[in-house]
């Protein structure tokens, strides 16, 4: 869906796009994470062909983004950070707009409103002045005029920011469906939505690709990948020695007394149970913890981040 | 999915044409600048017959177009620079629609606000032609110099528009960029020699002049047509370059 190659984009001296090269699947949820002033943003920009790139390809369903935009356009559905609304007009006049210059034909146009007001849970709104909506809903209008061309590519810049956690859930799930069929790039600052939504994770800092995989992929690169957490009561002796010797085990940590953190393969807690049970200590505790994204997040961008 | 479909030039166009006269006649843009300038040019009208006697535009039309002049940018003011600031730019320009139609929408929506405006100076010829014998061949060619204003300072208001985020400032470059052109022959004897036949020749006020007298000559409507394409290219290189900045 996504094929990039060296995307670069500068403003003046100040490069805020540094040689991206990725490649994205043609459906799925990739989330795109970095700090702010990362780049995400004009990535994204680039990507829906609101910016042309200093140097570098960007092509996008089959497209060039750059040589035919009005096609990747249609293709593209993009949720700005501050959705783009006019105070103006109603719900309804200005999804219907949307859709006319996204495209969509004239008889199926009111039904199309329809589906996607009703898949953001807006249905009844449409004669409300988008001028007197509360955040919340002015960001489900957003997504709706993002979707309703049914695009193949949707990209999203914090689609869940000022909804209430009623509303979190729902968009949720709708961007989960959405997902079924068509590539999806999230870009948050919410790390659990992007641990509970994403397959892939494109991590961006200073305008560098820095990290590109799954949660757990990226968390072994930097060294935290899942762990598994011993903690004994009162011990006999210290029980390092007896763990770090068993073969499945890679890492012993001490966390605190009583408490390690032992990282090794699949086969360490039945491997930790043998061993208590052999040496006869009190196990409190055997908890597998996964890699936590925030601990990759920080490993790559830098805790000054 | 099927065929992705996208709008064809004169769909986009004409969207982007209905969307800006909703976006006026929702806010009260629209029906002031109709309001103020029918007042103004009824106020012109009702001076210049008063004064001459003289049944035709003659007299009220370089009025009407110094109206036009103060009026128009205050319209053109919002169409760029305010959906800039709000975000909505980004909207249209991720849309499928193709810069000539955001770019001819645009300009073409400004220009029917406009003629809507000439339209109902109707009670004008009405009033004419009841109580005088004005020539009908005077009136329309004063109807169409009007018009050709309405071209013009619509393309250049939305260059104003097309250079700043602010609405506030679109405006004022607007009134900056037309009054100048409009009373550049005014300048004239001030000017040193080699300059003042070129401003003369630039003012559009004087352009307009021989509209009221009744004839059509290619050099006035030529030079109309300049102007009107300079505004839109230049409009056109405005929204280009915000791209890369």
């Amino acid at each position: 869906m996504i094929e990039t190659r060296e995307l670069t984009r500068r403003f003046g001296r100040t490069v805020a796009v540094d040689a991206v090269t990725t490649s994205v699947a043609d459906r799925g949820l990739v989330g795109f994470l970095g700090p702010n002033g990362a780049g995400k943003t004009t990535t994204m920009r680039m990507l829906t062909g609101f910016l042309p790139a200093t140097s570098g390809e960007a092509v996008v369903a089959g497209f060039d983004v750059f040589e035919a935009p009005l096609e990747v356009k249609a293709r593209v559905g993009y949720l700005p950070e501050h959705p783009p609304l006019y105070p103006e007009l109603t719900v309804g006049e200005y999804v219907r707009f949307v859709a006319e210059i996204r495209g969509v034909p004239r008889a199926r146009r009111l039904a199309r409103v329809g589906e996607v007001l009703a898949a953001v849970g807006l249905t009844g709104w449409e004669g409300r002045r988008l001028g007197t909506l509360s955040k919340g809903y002015r960001q489900r209008v957003g997504l709706a005029q993002a979707i309703v061309h049914d695009p193949r590519l949707l990209v999203l810049d914090e689609p869940t920011a000022g909804l209430d956690p009623a509303q979190v859930v729902s968009v949720r799930r709708l961007i989960r469906e959405l997902a079924h069929d068509r590539t999806v790039v999230l870009s948050t600052h919410v790390l659990s939505e992007v641990e509970a939504l994403c397959d892939r994770i494109l991590l961006l800092h200073r305008g560098r690709l820095v990290g590109d995989g799954t949660v757990d992929a990226l968390a072994e690169r930097v060294g935290r990948g899942p762990w598994v957490e011993l903690a004994l009561d009162a011990p006999p002796e210290d029980p390092r020695g007896p763990v770090a010797a068993l073969d499945v085990v890679e890492t012993v940590e001490q966390l605190d007394a009583g408490r390690l953190r032992v990282r090794g393969g699949p086969e360490v807690e039945p491997a930790l149970a043998a061993l208590a049970a052999a040496r006869g200590w009190r196990v409190r505790a055997l908890v597998r913890h996964r890699a936590r994204l925030e601990d990759v997040f920080l490993a790559l961008v830098g805790e000054e981040a | 999915m099927s065929a992705t479909p996208r709008p064809s030039l004169l769909q986009a166009t004409a969207a982007v044409v209905r969307n800006e006269l909703r976006l006026w006649f929702l806010a009260p843009g629209g029906w002031v600048f109709l309001a103020a300038s029918l007042l103004l040019a009824g106020l012109f009208f009702t001076l210049s017959i008063g004064t001459t006697g003289e049944a035709s535009l003659r007299g009220a039309l370089p009025n009407l177009g110094v109206t036009l002049v103060f009026t128009l940018p205050l319209v053109t003011m919002r169409q760029l620079a305010e959906e800039a600031r709000a975000g909505t730019l980004e909207l249209l320009l991720t849309a499928p629609v193709p810069p000539l139609a955001l770019l001819l929408g645009k300009w073409l929506a400004a220009v029917a606000l406009c003629t809507l405006f000439l339209a109902l100076t109707f009670p004008f010829p009405v009033v004419l032609f009841s109580w005088g014998d004005p020539d009908p061949g005077v009136l329309f060619t004063s109807y169409l110099g009007l018009f050709l204003c309405c071209c013009t300072f619509s393309a250049v208001g939305l260059l104003a528009s097309a250079l700043t985020a602010d609405p506030m400032v679109a405006g004022v470059l607007g009134v900056l960029f037309l009054l100048p052109a409009w009373l550049a022959s005014a300048a004239e004897a001030l000017a040193p020699p080699h300059l003042a036949p070129v401003l003369a020749r630039v003012s559009l006020a004087d352009h307009l002049r021989s509209f009221a007298t009744g004839v059509l000559d290619t050099g006035d409507l030529a030079w109309f047509g300049i102007v009107t394409a300079l505004g839109l290219f230049g409009t056109w290189r405005a929204l280009e370059s915000r791209r890369w900045r």
